[in-house]
């Protein structure tokens, strides 16, 4: 097992964000987290990115606990993550956004950027790599996420809502991005509310809900359970709904 | 571009004797060396504030533990001012520790105001110091007895010991600059949350910064304590300090090589002229004129002039492959 995270908790002062959430990724697997807004999958997935620490429960990467370890150690011992909004180096070039992460294996300059070229390349940014990360649109901006958190060469993948913004023309682009990716032996977990996305990419999803995970398995299984439409569409169609199944 | 460098530097090396034959020869190496000392103390400063993007308004209380301790050592206890040099050095390593560590959980206006807080706390203790000289200060040799006292009558060997600080200075920025530590500083300049989760230790890194910084903000505080040979509270400690290195990098262009030299060439002959021609109460004008120039840059060019450059140079002189490239 890759990532195994147990009762995670996080209160922000006595709101329950995530309220005992269990995880387990096994090396190689697409997970995909999905959940009405506000259900706390964010949280949870940047507790397992190490931007915030959980209130209760354990995570362990590979046999090491990181559950109060900082974002940067994540980084180090291969957990890489996007961010919703892109937070991408705005005044540095593409190459130079991608090198950043590219130093953490290669300290020295002329392999981390020539690491951070084949990955421009590898990305579809090799047109844009010598402009600065302002110039990109929202598409290319995301792509760069991806391109520099590649960089890390992570062995888990972490991406929050890599998809969404993006026009259907777009979205096939980057999901066969996230195929070549995880055709590169890393495994991924995916924030999405592209149902589209989730659906065809992942073959395991969780369903998250007020800060618990209220469903689990086949996103075949999952978008016919009774308690997943209830938590997006309420109770009176959760019934309706499961009655022809 | 290399020709550029080339005549840049054969002005730099000199210019001492290019105004020697003019009328006011030394005013003018006099005011050479001053620029040379503002581009060092910017070029500094620019380090952790421009590469790093951390405002440390606070920078002259690395400013004045250079200033302070060459002139302590020699009135105090009589020994060279030079051995002062690498004492005020290794106190300012110890400040930038010491203020360092916990503010660098500050972001943004909160770690500025941190900075000032120290340094004028630092201004007070020490103008009520009588070891420090209190509020009237310390005094260098009145002549110099040995070379190493490095007390000279013309400004010409400042000039060239400034110039010999201000490329070695220059060198390690450009070194810093092509390194894993330019790029994470950048880095952490556009976005602390994003470098930390790509494996950033940024408040690591912004130390090293910060020390890096301060120890040559140090020395231009004892390059400027051993030419003037005087220092007080408030001309070695004064916030005005910390705004000067600020206006002038941020001027030519803060987070670049070159940016706080033109800031220097641009901002020194400029303040030696408006004293000049107001005589004593100048200083009040100069004031002034640095506020104007922190709301110019601040509303319309936060890169400074270099960056203006950048944008505008383009459109003077198109040629067939700048427009390919744009």
């Amino acid at each position: 097992m890759l990532l195994s995270a147990e009762k995670v908790a996080k209160a922000f002062g006595s709101f329950k964000a995530v309220a005992g959430a269990d995880l387990h990724v096994d090396k190689g697997e697409i997970v995909g987290l999905i959940g009405p807004n506000g259900a706390g999958k964010s949280t949870f997935f940047n507790c397992i990115a190490g931007d915030l620490r959980p209130s209760e429960g354990r995570i362990v990467f590979d046999g090491v606990d990181v559950t109060n370890a900082s974002a940067a150690h994540h980084a180090r011992l291969g957990i890489g993550r996007t961010f919703q909004v892109p937070a991408t180096f705005e005044d540095m070039t593409v190459l130079e956004n991608v090198m950043v992460g590219a130093f953490l294996r290669h300290p020295q300059r002329s392999a981390a950027r020539a690491n951070a070229q084949r990955i421009v390349e590898m990305t579809g940014l090799a047109a844009q790599s010598q402009q600065r990360a302002r110039s990109l649109g929202t598409p290319g901006r995301k792509r760069l996420e991806i391109a520099r958190v590649l960089a890390t060469e992570p062995r888990l993948m972490l991406l929050d809502e890599a998809l969404a913004g993006l026009t259907p023309v777009e979205i096939q682009r980057a999901m066969d991005l996230v195929r070549e990716i995880h055709r590169l032996g890393i495994t991924l977990v995916i924030v999405e509310h592209v149902m589209e996305v989730i659906l065809t990419l992942a073959r395991r999803v969780l369903v998250f809900n007020q800060g618990h995970i209220i469903a689990s398995g086949t996103p075949q299984d999952v978008v016919n359970d009774p308690k997943v439409i209830e938590a997006y569409l309420g109770r009176g169609h959760g019934r309706a709904a499961a009655k022809p199944a | 571009m290399r020709w550029l460098w080339l005549a840049l530097g054969a002005v730099a090396l000199l210019y001492p004797w290019l105004v020697a034959g003019t009328g006011s020869a030394a005013f003018l190496q006099d005011m050479g060396a001053l620029v040379l000392l503002a581009a060092i103390g910017a070029s500094a400063w620019n380090i952790v504030g421009g590469y790093a993007g951390q405002i440390s308004v606070g920078h002259a209380m690395f400013f004045g533990a250079g200033a302070y301790l060459p002139l302590l050592v020699f009135q105090q206890w009589q020994l060279p001012p030079l051995l002062g040099v690498p004492l005020g050095i290794a106190v300012s390593l110890v400040l930038a520790l010491v203020v360092g560590a916990p503010t660098f959980r500050l972001q943004g206006h909160y770690f500025s105001m941190a900075t000032i807080a120290v340094a004028e706390l630092i201004r007070i203790v020490v103008s009520y110091s009588d070891l420090l000289g209190a509020a009237i200060g310390l005094q260098g040799p009145a002549m110099s007895v040995h070379w190493w006292d490095l007390t000279f009558r013309s400004a010409v060997p400042y000039y060239y010991i400034f110039l010999g600080v201000l490329v070695l200075l220059l060198l390690v920025t450009w070194h810093m600059q092509v390194s894993r530590l330019g790029y994470y500083l950048r880095a952490i300049r556009a976005g602390e949350r994003a470098a930390r989760s790509l494996g950033v230790p940024v408040r690591r890194y912004k130390l090293y910064a910060l020390m890096l910084s301060a120890t040559f903000t140090s020395l231009a505080g004892s390059l400027y304590a051993l030419k003037t040979g005087f220092i007080d509270p408030d001309s070695g400690l004064g916030i005005l300090v910390s705004v000067q290195l600020i206006i002038t990098a941020a001027l030519g262009g803060a987070g670049t090589l070159l940016g706080p030299l033109l800031g220097a060439v641009i901002l020194v002959p400029l303040q030696t002229a408006t004293n000049t021609w107001f005589g004593g109460s100048g200083s009040g004008l100069t004031y002034i004129i640095y506020g104007a120039i922190i709301v110019l840059i601040a509303r319309f060019e936060p890169g400074g002039l270099l960056e203006l450059w950048h944008r505008l140079a383009p459109r003077f002189n198109r040629r067939p492959e700048d427009s390919r490239a744009a």
